[in-house]
């Protein structure tokens, strides 16, 4: 009996053993880093990303994309938990960001930063998207300025220009109209959110402003007549069905819709459908729908690429996040996906883009940031499902600004 | 009796060890984890608050839970209708006739797709300029409107489930004693009264595993309905198990997310309970 209860001692204290190892543990020195993302359809270029770091600084980069963003973010909150860590990681700014340094998780980055600055590899105004009680975190991995991206044949087929107002593209979705072309692309899956938050930026961005921050609400008059003015477009015929599940990209080679809005980032999906800037396509920022606003309203967005406080090798990721933001690392990174990049010294080919980039750089535009990183989480995942419904019957539009109000109540009853 | 029965009794409990941590660690511990995660809130990063039964509190007053809950009823109800109905119609029909299995072997193919793979096939023929509208010459949001979208991803699911019902209830027919089948023919009964009164009786112990199988499989439909509309549009068709999904990892509402897996769990093991009960009386 004695010898059986030690063997099963033992037994115990061999597993408790193998299960364990969490403790001091020396820090390893990498050579190659690992990179989670939720941008699996970009691991050609992380790759290219990775050959070219491990000539420049000896470290190497191996990326592990995820396609589907809720279960990336459930991966790396989990991966938090475990010995399982990743060196480098994407995440989103705003709400989410401030979430994960809440929890004391994502590395300080604040010297990376301000050397970075210096040097002029990155603009102070993008600070604040990186600041959380005046602290950096992460750097940029991306930056997209959106507006909107058109099939320039059928353009020029029925002598349409980019219009400077917002009566200019309404004429021009009639025209289009007219001629039997659907004007605008929109979804009701993942980007249902894009002309709310255009319409809204457009006609009021300080409204836009307050709704992010809990001070105005989804049934304000303000964003109700957003709503009107957003059905009004729907029932004047001018967007595509949204369960239209063709790529967009290819909704703009072929055709199907005339205009298309994204960020700067749909780019890629241009360039690899083999489609010429400025012959195929071409990019306009959108006018504002209130033509008496100071400034015109860009929305933009940037993406950070982070590492952890308890990486395997923290100096190893902190040097990877450093050289990340150099004109070296993001020539090669906004060259191979012919797309803008956050350091201002990198010049972009493509001139329409790099308008937009040098005017939103000189204080032309008022930067709005996206809807998708400006909303907290729960709020945004009502929102998706309530501009989801809309897209399909517009006239839920009072009914979808109470479900998502009531969200947004919830949420900003602990949250304040 | 020889000498190795009693040392075998002394380490009887060492053999089923191995399986039984594994159970433990792997079925039971989560099971455990997410019944306590549904009594508190917790965002995946901060630690668990308890809340007591407000996430349950909740689920009594969350419209779209009521949606879901009517979406989940309706394919229960078109599984049993369909999948299954069809399957066994299948089976009969093609049960004894000569090349047979020829017939069935079409019905069968589709079982070999996954259902992520089902929905990916299935969604260029559903989608508003789908192949489905043109060959039909309508214009139907098959996958917009609600409930037209959970009956168009029924009638996938029917296409993919049909051949594995029908390759069953054959098993189940060709089990059946050859002797009171004959019997009732001599006694004159043939076509519907033969299988209403001697065929279906017989097979009623494997129609009770074929329905209890389909039964827990349409309460936690998932793949093909997150593949096809991710629940939505709005949260239209989404099931029970798309709920909870949702709840958990879209919105980061781990609490409420585990109340519905705890319901769904209650509900599945209820109906299966209930069912099989009402079989094994029957029988």
């Amino acid at each position: 009996m004695y010898r059986s209860r030690v063997a099963t001692l033992g037994v115990a204290a061999l597993v408790l053993a193998a299960c364990g190892g969490n403790g001091a543990e020396a820090p390893q020195k990498k050579t190659e880093l690992t990179l989670y993302n939720d941008k699996g359809a970009w691991t050609k270029y992380f790759d290219e990303m990775g050959a070219l770091s491990k000539q420049s600084i000896g470290l190497g980069m191996k990326p592990t994309g995820y396609t589907d963003s809720a279960q990336y973010q459930a991966f790396i909150k989990a991966s938090f938990r475990t010995n399982v860590k990743p060196d480098l990681f994407t995440w989103q700014t705003g709400g989410m960001l401030e979430e994960i340094v809440k929890q004391k998780q994502v590395a300080e980055t604040t010297a990376v930063w301000q050397e970075a600055i210096k040097a002029g590899d990155l603009s102070q105004d993008l600070a604040p998207y990186y600041t959380v009680g005046g602290k950096q975190y992460c750097v940029p991995m991306n930056v997209a300025y959106w507006g909107m991206f058109y099939n320039k044949k059928i353009f020029d087929k029925y002598d349409l220009k980019p219009p400077q107002t917002w009566d200019d593209l309404v004429k021009t979705a009639e025209t289009l109209k007219q001629n039997g072309v659907k004007a605008f692309y929109h979804t009701s899956v993942l980007f249902s959110f894009v002309w709310f938050e255009q319409l809204m930026a457009g006609t009021d961005p300080d409204l836009y402003d307050r709704l992010s921050t809990g001070k105005a609400k989804y049934t304000d008059p303000g964003v109700v007549q957003v709503m009107e003015r957003w059905k009004q477009l729907i029932d004047a015929g001018y967007f595509i069905n949204p369960g239209d599940k063709t790529d967009p990209g290819d909704v703009l080679k072929t055709g199907k819709a005339a205009m298309v809005s994204f960020g700067t980032w749909f780019n890629t999906s241009m360039t690899t459908r083999s489609m010429k800037a400025g012959t195929d396509y071409d990019f306009f920022v959108i006018p504002n729908v209130d033509a008496a606003l100071p400034k015109t309203s860009m929305i933009f967005e940037s993406g950070p690429l982070c590492s952890l406080t308890k990486a395997a090798d923290p100096d190893a990721s902190m040097k990877y996040l450093k050289w990340w933001t150099t004109s070296e690392a993001q020539d090669k990174w906004a060259k191979s996906r012919g797309d803008v990049s956050a350091n201002p010294k990198v010049t972009i080919d493509d001139p329409a883009l790099g308008t937009v980039t040098k005017d939103a750089g000189s204080g032309k535009y008022r930067l709005v940031n996206r809807y998708f990183e400006a909303t907290p989480p729960p709020i945004l995942t009502a929102a998706l499902d309530g501009f989801s419904k809309f897209v399909t019957e517009p006239g839920t539009y009072q009914e979808v600004l109470e479900s998502i109000q009531k969200a947004a109540d919830e949420y900003w009853s602990t949250h304040q | 009796m020889s000498r190795a029965a009693p040392i075998l009794g002394r380490f009887r409990y060492g053999y089923v060890a191995p399986a039984a941590l594994l159970v433990a660690v792997l079925l039971y511990a989560p099971f455990v984890w997410t019944a306590y995660l549904s009594l508190t809130r917790y965002d995946g990063l901060e630690s668990p608050v308890w809340v007591g039964l407000a996430n349950f509190a909740k689920l009594f007053d969350d419209a779209a839970l009521l949606i879901s809950t009517r979406n989940t009823l309706i394919w229960v109800i078109g599984t049993m209708v369909l999948p299954v109905g069809l399957g066994l119609l299948v089976a009969v029909l093609s049960y004894d006739i000569r090349g047979g299995a020829w017939y069935r072997v079409p019905f069968m193919l589709p079982y070999a797709l996954s259902g992520a793979g089902l929905a990916m096939v299935w969604s260029p023929v559903l989608s508003h300029d789908g192949i489905a509208n043109l060959l039909l010459g309508v214009d139907t949001a098959f996958l917009q409107e609600a409930p037209t979208n959970t009956f168009a991803m029924l009638a996938v699911w029917t296409w993919q489930q049909l051949g594995v019902n029908t390759l069953l209830f054959v098993v189940g027919l060709q089990s059946i004693p050859k002797e009171p089948i004959e019997a009732a023919r001599l006694d004159g009964a043939s076509g519907w009264r033969l299988f209403r009164h001697v065929i279906w009786p017989l097979m009623r112990p494997l129609t009770a595993v074929v329905v209890g199988l389909a039964l827990v499989s349409s309460l936690k439909t998932f793949d093909i309905v997150w593949v096809l509309t991710q629940g939505g549009p709005g949260r239209n068709s989404e099931t029970l198990a798309v709920t909870m999904y949702k709840e958990t990892f879209v919105a980061s509402d781990y609490g409420y997310g585990s109340a519905v897996a705890v319901m769904l769990t209650v509900v599945t093991g209820l109906a299966s309970y209930l069912y099989l009960r009402r079989q094994v009386t029957v029988a």
